[in-house]
């Protein structure tokens, strides 16, 4: 047997594409059929205000309604949705950290927190007439006054989202090292800023959709939800429902997309499950982009004011950071948002002197959820952009001041005199951060500004750098498994479900290459609790580092229990087989390949009383593994409008080993996209009454073919020894950097002074406005 | 309701069926033909997804009522393969890695291959055009854009039919 060539690393072509390309996917909506009953869900129309009665007869009364139950009908029967997160004691107590606890029902009781709370769900025959009849359900609603901004609703007198609680903050954490204070006294140069970033989320393509249906002869419910944590909706549902886990299968079909919002539990997946069992029927709820906009979980929305102090040289003494991070009604992934801030705040710098503190806010806005990033944009937004400002002050070149702080080789690994969330103390285990910047550089210089001037006679041009540090692949674990299968293929799967990253080629490529097979005798099962009983989900640049690890270490143990059966097969000691490329080999020349044994376990064959192989693991990194990237982007403004485009871009980023660099490129390019989205064109705003004015893509503006630019990668190697694949997350990687580098890019473009467009989106009035004000100081 | 009969021929099938006038021409394509590929990502005109051919131009799936499309001939993705095989456009988009999580594609498939049909050479700006109408929240259009610009290359200029 030969030795084939390494799937690790390779382009291997996606086996997710044919079926995409031909109309063959099969997203949760694809599911539904004649024999489905459709769910609709009554939504809050005010922010805030008292349920004072729900009138359904109206709605019960129109032929083919099945069911219309309120939240009161549910009131005992179904329990709320828990939280996401709780970080360790250790960071809890390094951090002082605090959260409330909010106990939001499935469907509204007493009251409701935001517009588009649900609050009443209706079955029907067809979606049209569940829509029709949840036209006719009747609430009474006493109002209350509502607050829809974070600073306002920290305010003494300000009204509380949660009545039960005793002010509006949903968690608070401060930390720090060294003596700011002192070392702000030695500086040359101190700048202060309030920055802020919009509210926007991952919007993906396909909105959120659940399928329940109550499997008689088995006795348990089976689910199907556009998610990225199938098993954090098992919990979901049987904490809520008090059912054991037994009775609850989830299942990912295809995921058009999730980007975050989708690795967040909901109501409608509990309800919809919880009315399959009750009705006895296929009950299906498909989200449309209207209820998308008010119901899904939203992100970013963070305020910071920020005191960045340097020496006459620019280098770093100090660096303070207080925030205010907007979580509208609630989210379940409070503790993980307003820590990423804190812990990511740092950047690829020395810094010797640091103090941070954050507070997480409820408001009558829709919740909140992560979004790729997740509080690291925020963080970097506000450092970068501060790095900017003193280099202004200092008298450097952006680069300049990035270069002389920058943890370079020698530097590396650096610890953090703090905790990350899961209590292990930081350490970057980096290359060269310094090498990053150097590299993206090279790919997009100042210079290429000149370059375009002729192609772009009516744009002013300019250029902006960024760096970003990124804590990927945290645990606490996942779950792999590998089986073989009868014919001497195999079936992959893993805990982390796909949500569109191309799990069926790069968990089949690190299957494939560990147990020695061809890439085609490997398939991947996308996400099913039958599959692996436990499991935490795609989200956090995490699946290839503890998803992918896990499939590696249930196939490193396949094929060596493989091996024992070769060995008991030949009637020779295991320490006599090798496991060769297709099977095994023992010292006397005799071969076994997979199918032989498939044929051996098989009932009548020689290993008949044996075990099947079937192997599951789990992977539990020690701790989180630090990337690092630096951004680069040409601008051009229109001095007409103001409006900015991006014209080029460039990311290097120190990565581990890369299962597949197409993939890899795919992530920071689409990372990226979603990034000069947030930064110039997306935002869900809000009146002051709390309403949302951004309820279509007429107002809530994606980035399309012209908004994003030809994006050109470095891949850098850097150590990866915390997994056994070498391998590092990316997923996050594009987006984290591209707000302060297009800011710094306008800035330059403007001739602006730096560290003055502190707010994102970018508008277009905003950049009129540095224009006029370069113009008056030119003159 | 208002039924309305509608004939009209879809990847070269003729159907005969009665609809809800109110019935838009996606869900008459998804629940009634079983082409599930035809998505609905905004169902108010603007991310592109729904993007079907009728008579060979490519209309809005979402926007258009199946009543309207009686009498017509309407391709979908489902139609737009070579044969049992990829098309010269869908063998690109995944050699370019022009799609993720694969919900926006038919949409790009589509607006593509009626690009690629109508027009003899086309240049960066011009593919960009024609699929300005599309969202993709993946892949940021990199692999999207070089799939269809590789074909229009290679492709025969004068017959704009993929060389072989």
């Amino acid at each position: 047997m030969t030795t084939s060539a390494p799937l690790m690393g390779a382009t291997v072509p996606r086996r997710e594409d044919e079926r995409f390309l031909t109309g063959r996917g099969a997203f949760v909506a694809d599911l539904t059929g004649p024999g489905t009953w459709h769910a609709v869900f009554v939504r809050s129309s005010y922010a805030a205000a008292r349920i004072r009665a729900v009138e359904t007869a109206a709605a019960r009364r129109l032929p083919g309604v099945l069911a219309v139950l309120t939240g009161e009908d549910l009131a005992g029967r179904l329990g709320p949705l828990g939280s996401l997160h709780k970080p360790q004691p250790a960071f809890v107590e390094a951090f002082s950290f605090h959260s409330a606890e909010i106990d939001l029902p499935c469907l509204a009781i007493e009251r409701v927190h935001y517009v588009g709370e649900p609050l009443a769900v209706v079955v029907a025959e067809s979606r049209a007439i569940a829509e029709d009849a949840a036209e006719l359900v009747d609430i009474a609603y006493e109002r209350d006054e509502p607050v829809a901004d974070a600073r306002t609703a920290l305010s003494a007198t300000a009204p509380r989202v949660h009545p039960e609680l005793p002010d509006n903050v949903a968690a608070s954490l401060q930390a720090g090292f060294g003596d700011v204070d002192a070392a702000r006294r030695r500086a040359a140069h101190v700048v202060r800023n309030t920055f802020r970033i919009g509210r926007h989320s991952g919007i993906p393509l396909e909105c959120r959709g659940v399928l329940s249906r109550w499997d008689q002869a088995r006795q348990r419910v089976e689910v199907w939800t556009s998610t990225q944590v199938p098993h954090f909706v098992r919990t979901a549902i049987t904490t809520a429902t008090g059912w054991p886990t037994h009775q609850v299968r989830v299942r990912t079909p295809d995921v058009g997309g999730g980007f975050g919002p989708k690795a967040n539990v909901y109501a409608e997946e509990v309800v919809v499950a919880y009315l399959a069992r009750l009705l006895n029927r296929e009950v299906a709820w498909i989200e449309d982009r209207a209820e998308h906009f008010q119901a899904t979980a939203q992100g970013r929305d963070q305020e910071l004011e920020a005191e960045l102090a340097v020496d006459s040289d620019g280098r770093i003494l100090s660096w303070s950071v207080d925030y205010v991070v907007d979580v509208g009604a609630g989210s379940l992934w409070v503790a993980g948002i307003i820590a990423n801030t804190a812990l990511h705040l740092l950047g690829a710098y020395r810094i010797p002197h640091y103090r941070v503190s954050g507070r997480a806010v409820y408001t009558n806005k829709t919740i909140v959820a992560q979004y790729r990033g997740a509080g690291r944009p925020e963080a970097c937004f506000a450092l970068e952009r501060s790095l900017d400002a003193a280099a202004d002050a200092a008298g450097l070149p952006p680069e300049e001041i990035r270069r002389r702080n920058i943890l370079r080789a020698e530097d590396l690994p650096h610890e953090v005199p703090l905790p990350y969330r899961d209590g292990v103390p930081i350490t970057y285990d980096g290359a060269d951060f310094g090498r990053c910047l150097d590299a993206c550089l090279k790919l997009l210089p100042a210079e290429t500004v000149t370059d375009l001037a002729a192609d772009y006679p009516d744009l002013l041009l300019g250029h902006g750098i960024s760096t970003y540090v990124e804590a990927t692949g945290r645990g606490p674990y996942e779950s792999g498994r590998a089986r073989l299968l009868p014919g001497g293929t195999f079936e992959i799967a893993a805990g982390s479900a796909s949500a569109g990253q191309s799990h069926e080629t790069t968990f089949a490529q690190v299957a494939a290459q560990t147990l020695g097979v061809p890439f085609d005798a490997v398939r991947v099962r996308n996400g099913d609790t039958d599959a692996v009983a436990y499991g935490i989900g795609s989200f956090a640049s995490r699946s290839a580092v503890v998803g992918g690890s896990a499939v590696y270490t249930a196939c490193r143990r396949l094929r060596e229990r493989g091996r024992e059966l070769a060995a008991e097969l030949l009637d020779v000691r295991p320490d006599d087989v090798d496991a060769v490329d297709g099977g095994f080999s023992s010292s006397d020349g005799r071969d076994i390949g997979w199918e032989r044994l498939a044929t051996e376990l098989a009932p009548g064959g020689g290993l008949a009383d044996h075990q099947p192989l079937d192997q599951t693991s789990t992977f539990s990194p020690p701790t989180v593994t630090w990337t690092m990237g630096a951004h680069a982007a040409v601008v051009g403004i229109d001095p007409g409008t103001g409006i900015v485009r991006v014209l080029r871009y460039a990311v290097a980023h120190e990565g581990g080993d890369e299962i597949n660099p197409a993939v890899v490129e795919g992530q920071v390019r689409g990372g990226v996209a979603q990034g000069i989205g947030g930064t110039l064109l997306e935002e869900f705003a809000y009146s002051a009454e709390g309403q949302p004015q951004t309820t279509t893509f007429a107002e809530y503006l994606l980035p399309g073919t012209f908004e994003v630019p030809p994006t050109a990668v470095a891949h850098l190697h850097g150590p990866a020894d915390l997994n056994p694949l070498g391998v590092k997350g990316v997923g996050e990687s594009g987006t984290i950097a591209v707000y302060s580098t297009v800011a710094a890019a306008v800035e330059d473009a403007a001739s602006s002074a730096a560290g003055r467009i502190t707010t994102t989106p970018i508008r277009p009035s905003t950049v009129l406005a540095l224009l006029t004000e370069t113009e008056g100081e030119a003159s | 309701m208002n039924d309305v009969r509608i004939d009209i021929e879809v990847n070269g099938i003729r159907y005969e069926r009665t609809v809800d006038a109110r019935t838009s021409l996606a869900d008459f394509l998804r629940e009634q033909i079983g082409l599930t590929g035809t998505h609905l990502g905004c169902e108010h005109g603007v991310c592109g997804a729904c993007t079907v051919l009728v008579d060979g131009r490519s209309v809005r799936s979402c926007l258009s009522l199946a009543a309207q499309a009686g009498g017509t001939t309407v391709r979908t993705v489902e139609g737009l393969g070579d044969g049992d095989g990829l098309s010269p456009l869908q063998q690109a988009m995944s050699r370019h890695h022009g799609l993720q999580c694969g919900f926006c594609t038919p949409g790009f498939v589509v607006a593509a291959t009626e690009l690629l049909e109508n027009s003899a050479e086309l240049d960066d700006h011009d593919v960009r055009e024609a699929l300005s109408g599309n969202v993709c929240r993946c892949t940021g259009y990199h692999g999207i854009v070089a799939a269809v610009l590789e074909v229009a290359r290679e492709r025969q200029p004068a017959t704009g039919k993929a060389a072989e």
